[in-house]
């Protein structure tokens, strides 16, 4: 199978690169960070013995895209499956943040996204399945103050890759919205998975099996996963209170968070 | 005057190593994370002697690039300043780590820091090792016991367990300070491991999460000052003679685990010789 990763070089997208070369599929990986792609392409060489393509493309620029695509044809690579992992987040209160990383945020966790999803399920290989794993949040269940764009992003891509898989189902296309906790990819996650307390601590996720859970949950063509009894549980119950309490809530649980691991 | 060079410089264990080298008159070399954390131990430092000569460099030793770089500038240096000799090479940065996570190569850290970063800087370095007849001291410990190589999984990915990553790393300290017994000790060079016992550094600290950090700060307070262990490191430098054993404890031989063999050590170096793509030489 040939796998595209987009924000391979970041810590889940290294993740999903070693479970796909493991499961001996073929490897796509793009990422912004040209540095990073160079990293995990010898990683995955040195250790399994192996070779992934890597193309370096910023996903939020039309042009790079463009460059991306004619690499892909150039190289004859038909994807058969896309797991956007690119996205990002910047924390803090709306108006405290420059309107430019707002901006940034919608153009990678949304455009970026779909014009990826477009661009490659347009040059698919129809005959065959074809499966996305979008990497939404668990941040999408709920509205979260303090980090609103981002979480309504998430909620975007997750309200979205339902109804794209009924669009598709009859073509064959199965969408996975991956809803993860916290991951402890860098520094700055894991300050802000301490600052929470025991709510970062029972929320965040065990990455190293959350991949090989994700493909394996893609393959059986389910669209929504969840990883983590405690995050399934609290997104359950949270669908029985009114919105205006669940925000009230999560507003006191980030302010209080953000004020001790922001101003450090 | 004798180099030393010390990873993990900054704090902990290997400052206090650092100020036993200057006491004792060798030229220190050493590479901490970063350059802030660098300028306060040199100022430490210089205060333990005036005729000392202290070298630091900035490297994040997690990436096999940044510690690839990092040891040619160290290499230029020795040759340099130091007749191209290099006499003690203190392999002794590590970490602690409460989650997978991985370095840009996709290794996880904890076997990054603790094994594949020493393996690289001494393959790099050991030219100058030879030509200065040196010693390599790695930072192991007693959690080694009990302890196998996980060889199916060596990175923990299906499921981590963070203390068994940990000793693994330590476990893996001793089976390279074998091997390399094992190939080079023909070139008059040999490789110790010390367990610096029970000991109250921020090793356990930094970037954990809930029991491990809590266990770690009730853990650290029964523990010795750094400067104890430290002692063994000056110990095993000052012999004239290469010290006999492998392992050391408090300045004398210490048993360790039966894992530590010559079956196991090869297979170890092998892996990280394909991990790092380099190529040891000696004796095979």
């Amino acid at each position: 199978m040939n796998v595209l990763i987009t924000g391979a070089s970041g810590g889940l997208g290294r993740a999903f690169v070693n479970e796909c070369v493991k499961r001996e599929d073929t490897v796509i990986a793009t990422d912004i960070n040209q540095h990073g792609l160079v990293g995990i392409q010898q990683g995955v060489e040195h250790r399994f013995g192996k070779q992934i393509y890597t193309y370096p493309c910023d996903i939020t620029s039309p042009a790079s895209m463009n460059s991306f695509m004619n690499y892909l044809l150039e190289k004859s690579l038909k994807v058969d499956m896309l797991l956007n992992v690119a996205g990002l987040d910047y924390e803090g209160s709306f108006m405290k943040r420059d309107f430019c990383e707002t901006n940034n945020i919608i153009q990678l966790n949304i455009l970026g996204t779909l014009r990826m999803t477009y661009e490659i399920l347009s040059t698919r290989d129809k005959t065959k399945p074809f499966y996305i794993i979008n990497v939404s949040s668990l941040a999408a269940e709920q509205p979260i103050p303090l980090k609103a764009t981002y979480a309504a992003s998430k909620r975007f891509l997750l309200d979205f890759s339902y109804a794209l898989a009924e669009e598709m189902k009859r073509e064959k296309v199965h969408v996975l919205a991956l809803c993860p906790g916290g991951l402890a990819t860098k520094d700055s996650v894991i300050k802000a998975i301490k600052a929470q307390g025991f709510f970062g601590k029972i929320t965040t996720c065990h990455m190293e099996t959350m991949v090989h859970r994700t493909i394996n949950q893609a393959l059986k063509g389910k669209r929504k996963y969840i990883p983590g009894f405690f995050n399934k549980f609290t997104t359950f119950f949270g669908k029985f209170l009114p919105i205006p309490l669940i925000t009230k809530i999560l507003y006191k649980r980030w302010f209080f968070a953000q004020s001790t691991w922001l101003d450090q | 005057m004798k180099t030393v060079l010390i990873t993990g410089a900054t704090s902990g264990i290997g400052l206090e190593v650092a100020k036993e080298c200057v006491k004792n008159g060798y030229r220190v070399i050493g590479i901490g994370r970063s350059i802030e954390k660098n300028n306060t131990a040199i100022n430490l430092l210089k205060e333990t002697s005036e005729f000392s000569e202290i070298k630091y460099y900035n490297a994040d030793l997690l990436e096999v690039e940044a510690v690839k770089s990092v040891a040619k500038e160290i290499a230029c240096f020795i040759e340099a300043e130091c007749n191209g000799q290099l006499y003690g090479l203190i392999n002794n940065a590590g970490c602690v780590r409460s989650w997978f996570q991985t370095n840009s190569s996709g290794y996880e850290h904890q076997f990054a820091l603790n094994h594949l970063a020493s393996v690289m800087l001494t393959h790099q370095l050991l030219p100058y090792l030879i030509k200065g007849a040196g010693r390599i001291i790695m930072t192991s410990s007693k959690s080694h016991k009990l302890m196998k190589i996980h060889w199916k999984d060596i990175m923990f990915e299906k499921g981590y367990r963070p203390l068994m990553v940990y000793k693994q790393s330590k476990l893996c300290n001793l089976l390279f300070a074998y091997v390399i017994n094992d190939r080079y000790i023909s070139q008059g060079i040999k490789a110790y491991a010390v367990d610096p016992g029970l000991v109250n550094t921020r090793i356990g600290l930094k970037n954990t999460k809930g029991l491990v950090n809590k266990v770690w700060n009730i853990r650290r307070k029964l523990g010795v000052s750094p400067s104890i262990p430290a002692k063994t490191y000056i110990w095993i430098l000052n012999q004239k003679d290469h010290p006999n054993s492998l392992y050391y404890f408090q300045s004398a031989p210490r048993k360790h685990s039966k894992e530590v063999n010559k079956n196991n050590s090869d297979r170890l170096l092998y892996l990280s010789e394909k991990l790092l793509n380099i190529k040891f030489g000696g004796k095979l």
